[in-house]
């Protein structure tokens, strides 16, 4: 009774001296922004949008890379380690490990994929071992069957029998359907036996017995994982040493579940620099969370003058202005929040789709808006909202009663210091120059963002000497151009020098990293074109049916490439064979081609610059790998050093003859001779045949020929220009989110200067009056504050593309090397630059439309005699 | 012939639903070169009279006519006209652009009649106002006198046939106010503008050719000196 009587008191203390300053923040804060609703709201939706871009991205990250072959997973149960090895394990393993004499449960798996034939979805393929472990999987199986549907067949004779699948509820099929697939380069039937439910209500697996499999996937003698469950008498490391002894020397064991850690380890950096891409339209945000204090700060120095009189203190004052800040990031991160689940719906698909093209099989899980997503939200709204209002709050706790109520409202001018603050921008430039050149921090380019965090500082700095320059030095020659409207205009905005530099960087933050992420993705683009050309020297590419995958690789029948090669008008046919494989704990690509006879005659795609011709006799020669480039930063390796890899039995050293530069996947390739390859994996179907059309021959021709020949394969054929097409469209799907986030930080940005244009009209409203009774016109009124609003534009698209030129340059040379480890030759995209420069230039002017017409809705008569 | 006629005006505003009569059945003639005096106590309608006469309002009923043109036939654009060519405001707090030097903002109603021949034009009327060699000096840098003599330099600039000054000398110690009135009683009779100042100063009046008192909206009486 005590404590509550002591609470009670404390709480009625509190609410004493809290009642008071919420009446006064009340009234002295939040019923102005009332009063220019239109203001308050667009300031509001700039940071709503700003955390919601944020929170979908988040959200959107975790539903595309969280779920990979989770459906895979679910199903692997209460295994605690796999035993994995390149190219498949022997499955004289299996036995080996099931005699231990422990009691182990030991699971063998062949997982791959199969294709839909009627709706052409991939969809993950698993052989498991029925015939032992049924019983078990069937627990699991008949959960999702409904009892009426299940069949009468024997669980034993629906194991045995080939065409036997068990299936995800989402594929919507009931036990008795018939579902064709294909898997390889042949397209089969197969009976629904069960339905199951899926891992994540909407990712799906074909489940079958694992001879059926191992059949279907021409896959003999091997298996792709074996999962092991070990008593828990001893500890996990331990029982990981007993069993790794007991393997051959290729095979390793680890934690069962590493591949799911290593895939989220592979797509960390993707998600990283999506999630800091996502941050600049809140540090948008925060610039005009700036300015609204700020104008807010000047417009209310009499009443900030007279309350300090009255017995306010310092703190109070402070305190005041950034609960008005608070006001903002809290009702920002509210709308957030819905606007956020709306847009991770959006960004879902396409971060989904680029994670499935570029970096492993995936299916995009549900987007769940959690209480972690909620506090995140909240979290980056209010601090962004107050770290930006601290500065000009606290000038206005620094102002003393006399001088507030003295001189009155004073122009954002009076304070500037912008000598000074070029000083500082140098210090910054020379700051982010030093910081560029330093490595890779964990894999991360820690120091190169802070580079790029110096460098839009150091331009927020700078902006004040470029706005005073151009608007006070060009103010007669735009009046000679635009008339006695670009005199007052440059002149207005020269004067109020804060706000102007505020709102100019502002939206040049959001031009430079548009104009940045716009030459990067040129810059990309353009140099995967060119090596695309070099590329692809054969006339046709045959693959089997399905949609292509990085981490997916169908083989194709054995006597396809003899047939092809008979064929008139095919000069060769090189094979391809690739394999999904672990190095150094992440995924890696392993791939074969014919060396023999290989060589392109001009340039050059390895580090070395030797011939193509050259490399390959070397590898031809010894135990010799090229590696791709992202390889080798993924790795920390280069040209001339030793890579171990797990192969079949063996544990092969090879020797890095040459680095060459690749762009078709992130994860990074070791490429080596066929015929080595073949030593360690002694499995001669290929996954992909390039072919090489004899001179003079039309290779739509031999395409037809083909095609007949190879009828009742499910393959696709591709021209190297079609191959090229169909990976600029992936390449250009997956930089689309980056071009959705920077319209967005450009959109909160336009809608800032809307904003400030409207509280420069309010501001100003005396000077628009004055005008009207000096003369002006309706139409000159409107015509000063949109070409107000140009000049902003124009300040915003120089500024803008200088920083942006600058940034790129860090984002190609410093972040994507350390990030992804590609190397790209710097291109202008001329057009593409153009073309967003003159949309954001005319959406700034745009925003000055509803301003320009309160300007000239205002009384002059009410607006001069109020003053 | 009179520059500036209003006949019978009436001027009523309606604030909070609550109709208030500013002037009631006003008629008035001013001629060029007359220099008339507005007086009366606050809120007695001589800022209204002062803006029906330059076109910025209309009467709710009468007919105010500026060199016979009337105002209530005029649009937006007509009364802009009428503003730009034949009135001149002054203002008792000066009203400069402080982000224009003294010569721009002299010039600002030529530039804003989308004229550019205007520069001869500035120098005579600083000249006329004794404001020669402060052309590029901006607002904040002269004197209350000087500021105000930059007004009425800007007033006059375009030559208006009438110049409506509302309390002109408000702002300004008596000295310095006692100047400007003369300057704008001198200014009247050489440019033959019509001038209606509004003024609380007995002094201000003294000087003017006619003194109209106003009382609730109404005239209470005319002295003519």
């Amino acid at each position: 009774m005590r404590w509550f009587a002591y609470a009670t008191e404390k709480s009625k203390k509190l609410s004493d001296i809290e009642m008071p300053r919420l009446i006064l923040f009340y009234r002295l804060l939040i019923r102005p922004l009332v009063r220019e609703p239109v203001r308050s709201a667009l300031t509001l939706l700039a940071v709503a949008l700003g955390v919601a871009v944020i929170l979908a991205i988040d959200l959107a990250g975790n539903a595309a890379t969280g779920s990979f072959r989770s459906s895979v997973e679910a199903l692997a149960g209460d295994s605690d380690l796999e035993v994995i090895a390149g190219g498949g394990i022997p499955e004289t393993t299996v036995a080996s490990l099931a005699q231990l004499p422990y009691e182990l449960r030991v699971s063998p798996r062949v997982e791959d994929f199969a294709v839909r034939a009627d709706s052409k979805q991939t969809l993950p393929l698993i052989g498991v071992d029925l015939i032992a472990e049924g019983e078990r999987y069937l627990q699991k199986i008949n959960s999702g069957t409904p009892e009426s549907s299940k069949p009468a067949q024997s669980d034993a004779e629906q194991f045995t029998d080939p065409a036997s699948i068990w299936i995800g509820a989402s594929l919507k099929r009931n036990p008795g359907d018939r579902l064709r697939l294909i898997i390889n380069d042949q397209e089969r039937e197969y009976t629904v036996r069960g339905v199951y439910p899926d891992s994540n209500g909407i990712e799906s697996a074909i489940l079958m017995d694992i001879a059926g499999a191992q059949n279907a996937l021409q896959r003999f003698g091997r298996v792709d994982r074996i999962l092991i469950h070990v008593p828990h008498d001893r500890e996990l490391d331990q029982w990981q040493k007993i069993i790794g002894d007991a393997l051959p020397t290729g095979a390793e064991v680890r934690p069962q579940g590493t591949g799911t850690v290593e895939n989220r380890r592979m797509l960390a950096a993707f998600r990283w620099n999506l999630q800091l891409l996502s941050y600049i339209a809140l540090v948008v945000g925060g610039f005009l969370i700036y300015n609204t204090i700020s104008v807010s700060v000047v417009r209310r120095r009499p009443e900030i003058g007279i309350v300090r009189a009255l017995g306010a203190s310092r703190n109070s004052v402070l305190l005041a202005f950034i609960g008005e800040a608070a006001f903002f990031g809290a009702g920002g991160a509210i709308l957030g929040l819905p606007f956020g689940r709306i847009m991770a719906a959006g960004a879902v698909k396409l971060m989904g789709a680029t994670v499935d093209a570029l970096y492993v099989s995936s299916t995009p899980g549900a987007v769940e808006l959690t209480w972690t997503c909620v506090e995140l939200a909240f979290a980056v709204g209010l601090s962004v909202a107050i770290a930006s209002a601290y500065s000009p709050a606290s000038e206005a706790a620094a102002v003393s009663p006399v001088e507030a109520m003295a001189r009155g409202r004073r122009e954002f001018g009076a304070r500037m210091h912008k000598w000074r603050d070029l000083i500082f921008a140098l210090v910054l430039g020379v700051a982010a120059a030093i910081a560029s050149r330093a490595p890779a921090i964990g894999n991360k380019p820690m120091l190169g963002y802070l580079a790029a965090i110096l460098l839009v500082a150091a331009a927020a700095f700078a902006i004040p000497a470029l706005v005073d320059a151009v608007a006070s030095g060009g103010s007669r020659l735009f009046g000679k151009i635009l008339g006695v409207e670009g005199l007052l205009a440059s002149r207005s905005l020269a004067a109020s020098l804060r706000r102007t530099s505020v709102l100019v960087a502002s939206l040049a933050t959001a031009i430079a990293m548009m104009t940045a992420v716009g030459i990067m993705v040129g810059s990309f683009r353009e140099t995967v074109v060119t090596w695309m050309n070099g590329k692809l020297p054969a006339d046709l590419y045959i693959r089997p049916a399905g949609s292509p995958g990085t981490d997916r690789h169908p083989i194709l029948s054995l006597d396809l490439a003899d047939k092809i090669s008979q064929l008139r008008g095919v000069a060769t046919v090189d094979r391809l064979r690739a394999y999904e494989i672990s190095y150094d704990g992440l995924p890696v690509t392993l791939a074969s081609i014919d060396i023999r006879g290989r060589g392109s005659p001009s340039g050059s795609t390895f580090f070395s610059g030797r011939r193509e011709g050259e490399v390959f006799s070397e590898l031809r020669r010894e135990d010799a790998v090229v590696v791709s480039e992202p390889f080798t930063s993924k790795h920390h390796v280069k040209t001339g050093d030793f890579i171990t890899l797990s192969l079949g039995r063996a544990r092969p050293r090879f020797h890095i003859a040459d680095v060459y530069y690749d762009y078709s996947s992130e994860r990074g390739n070791i490429l080596m001779d066929r015929e080595i390859l073949l030593k360690y994996l002694p499995d001669p179907a290929p996954s992909n045949l390039a072919i090489f059309v004899a001179p003079g021959v039309d290779p739509e021709t031999v395409r037809q020929e083909i095609l007949h020949a190879t009828s009742k394969y499910r393959i696709l054929i591709f021209s190297d220009r079609e191959i090229r097409g169909q990976a600029i469209r992936i390449f250009d799907r997956t930089f689309a989110i980056t071009y959705a986030l920077e319209a967005v930080a450009v959109m909160v940005a336009v809608m800032g200067i809307a904003g400030a244009l409207l509280a420069l009209v309010i501001d100003r409203r005396r000077e628009l009056g004055l005008l009207r009774f000096l003369g002006a016109s309706t139409a000159q009124i409107r015509k000063l504050i949109l070409v107000e609003a140009g000049l902003l534009g124009l300040l915003a698209n120089i500024a803008g593309f200088v920083l942006g030129t600058l940034l790129s340059l860090i984002l190609v040379f410093v972040i994507n090397k350390q990030s992804f480890g590609w190397t790209i030759r710097f291109h202008w995209p001329v057009a593409v630059l153009l073309g967003a420069l003159s949309v954001v230039y005319a959406a700034t002017v745009l925003a000055g439309l509803y301003p320009a017409q309160v300007a000239v809705r205002l009384n002059p008569i009410e607006v001069v005699v109020e003053e | 012939m009179a520059i500036l006629s209003l006949q019978n005006v009436s001027k009523e505003y309606v604030t909070d639903g609550q109709s208030v009569k500013a002037l009631s059945n006003i008629s008035l003639e001013v001629s060029g070169g007359e220099f008339v005096a507005l007086v009366g106590r606050s809120g007695c309608g001589k800022s209204t009279l002062l803006n029906l006469a330059g076109a910025m309002d209309f009467p709710t009923s009468g007919k105010v006519e500026l060199e016979g043109e009337c105002t209530k036939d005029l649009d937006d654009a007509g009364l802009t006209r009428l503003r730009r060519n034949k009135v001149g405001f002054i203002f008792q707090s000066f009203q400069l652009l402080h982000t224009l030097k003294v010569s721009e903002n002299v010039e600002l109603p030529l530039l804003l009649a989308g004229r550019s021949d205007g520069e001869s034009i500035v120098r005579n009327r600083l000249a006329a106002l004794e404001l020669s060699g402060l052309e590029d000096r901006y607002a904040h840098q002269l004197s209350g006198g000087q500021m105000q003599r930059v007004a009425i330099a800007r007033a006059l600039v375009n030559s208006p046939k009438i110049l409506l000054a509302d309390e002109p000398t408000g702002n300004l110690d008596t000295a310095t106010g006692n100047i400007i009135l003369q300057l704008l009683r001198k200014l009247t009779t050489e440019t033959q503008t019509a001038t209606i100042m509004a003024t609380h100063s007995v002094e201000a009046a003294a000087i003017a050719d006619a003194v109209v008192r106003l009382r609730d909206g109404k005239i209470e009486e005319i002295i003519r000196h």
